[in-house]
């Protein structure tokens, strides 16, 4: 005999059990017997503190305990940034938006998304004290210290915005302009890619070590790709995404000089259109 | 056992203390069939077994409103906790107990599932038969572990818990147990077939 059969036997041994008049009489009894020494029914307010005390003994479990500290940091993670992203540069919630965001930060681990969020958010403030300035109601006499400091914030992010734009660059690999033509132009007779970068412009990018210009790629057959054309698609992407940084910049600083210029509204325009070069 | 499981128990166990007796009854209707069964295979007859089975639940009744027994792990291993002092009692009242039958020929135990196939209960009766004949003759540690582990599914902490025995400890008495079980059944085997032959 196997120890399973054994097993088997042992299991059938589930079927002895009480008969059910005697269970249903002894029932009766029972609850007679406990009435008699003080046995009553629960209040609401009674059950609720049961249900607490019990949660929380079973909360006191280390592995719960750390589950749920996660979860709340999570929570808070995502869920404070919607919240307080609202909240503009007068505002008590603003520093719980400045913190939110910068735990939204520290929770990226791409180093490229993280840069491409901190621009957003470094402009979005900056877009904000550019509004709060605007209002005439705020921006007057009695405000001067606050205006100020708004001066400042915008002049830091601004800054900010600048610098993480050099770590995108930075972080872009470098694509070489005579590499990205002879891959471009490979079989553009056959598959209609069209490539031209003139002479002086590439000369002028190597000498200053300056971002590449542009190759203007006219047509691709994307039908039929192969290697060579998969390497020059992203040369052209990764292109694309330098010029675009290079073009924030540019914004960026014209947005800056018209704060300086104090003409609020439209620096707030330019600010938009880095925000929605950025969602690209 | 699970979180959910663990507040489950924890909420009733202070329902009980808050003299809930509607929450007791619920314990009862849950855990009366496991109680009996663990007590009549340890003292061997039925309506012995119905009148311990009862002293457990009111004593457990009374332990939990008066704190007075040892804290146990969950309700289940409080109740086994309260069978096996009953047992104790029991035995003590009478020293001069008689070997253990679990019941006489004449009384065999009734099988509770009449919905099943009547070839499967007839296999289930001569597993039972086999069993029960075989089972008084192990140690009664060895009945106890087999009982609680392969009988009524408790887990070898509440098994620990409830002998205030290592897991370890507990491991060990349940494969020497089967071992013994399975060498008597094997020789009744045995017997039957020669039997047979001659």
């Amino acid at each position: 005999m196997t120890e399973r059969q054994l097993l088997e036997k042992l299991n059938n041994l589930k079927s002895v059990n009480p008969e059910t008049s005697w269970q249903a009489s002894n029932r009766e009894l029972l609850l007679a017997q406990i009435s008699n020494s003080g046995a009553s029914s629960l209040s609401a307010w009674q059950v609720f503190v049961i249900n607490f005390q019990s949660f929380a003994k079973a909360a006191s479990q280390p592995a719960f305990a750390l589950a749920t500290f996660i979860v709340v940091l999570l929570s808070v993670g995502v869920f404070s940034h919607q919240l307080f992203s609202q909240a503009k540069p007068n505002d008590s919630l603003y520093i719980a938006r400045i913190i939110s965001e910068k735990a939204k930060l520290g929770v990226t681990l791409d180093a490229k998304s993280r840069d491409k969020m901190a621009v957003q958010f470094a402009t979005n403030h900056a877009q904000d004290i550019s509004t709060v300035l605007a209002d005439p109601e705020f921006n007057n006499e009695a405000n001067q210290d606050q205006v100020a400091k708004l001066n400042e914030s915008f002049k830091r992010e601004i800054e900010t915005a600048r610098t993480r734009i050099s770590y995108m660059k930075a972080e872009t690999p470098a694509v070489q302009p005579e590499a990205m033509v002879s891959i471009a132009n490979d079989d553009k007779e056959d598959k209609g890619v069209q490539v031209s970068l003139s002479e002086p412009d590439l000369a002028a990018a190597v000498s200053v070590g300056q971002t590449p210009p542009v190759v203007s790629v006219v047509a691709v057959d994307a039908s039929s790709t192969t290697e060579p054309e998969l390497a020059s698609s992203s040369s052209a992407v990764e292109a694309a995404e330098i010029e675009g940084e290079s073009e924030t910049e540019k914004i960026l600083e014209e947005a800056e000089e018209l704060f300086n210029n104090k003409d609020y509204n439209s620096a707030v325009d330019k600010l938009k259109e880095v925000d929605q070069m950025l969602k690209k | 056992m699970s979180l959910i499981g663990k507040f489950k128990d924890n909420k009733i166990l202070e329902q009980i203390k808050s003299h809930d007796k509607e929450a007791f009854i619920r314990v009862y209707d849950t855990n009366v069939s496991d109680i009996y069964r663990f007590i009549y295979f340890k003292i061997g007859h039925k309506d012995e077994a119905h009148d311990l089975t009862s002293a457990v639940f009111l004593k457990a009744w009374n332990h939990i409103q008066t704190n007075s027994l040892e804290s146990a792990k969950t309700l289940r291993a409080l109740l086994y906790k309260v069978a096996r002092n009953v047992i104790i009692d029991y035995y003590r009242e009478r020293s001069n107990r008689q070997p253990l039958s679990l019941d006489d020929e004449a009384n065999p135990i009734d099988i509770a599932d009449e919905s099943q196939d009547q070839a499967v209960q007839a296999d289930q009766s001569a597993d039972l038969e086999l069993i029960r004949k075989k089972l008084p003759l192990l140690k009664e540690e060895y009945r106890e572990v087999i009982i609680m582990r392969f009988v009524n599914d408790l887990s070898l902490e509440e098994m620990a818990d409830i002998s205030g025995k290592s897991r370890g400890n507990i491991r060990v008495l349940l494969h020497r147990a089967l071992k013994a079980l399975k060498e008597l059944v094997e020789e009744e085997i045995a017997d039957r077939g020669s039997v047979t032959q001659a």
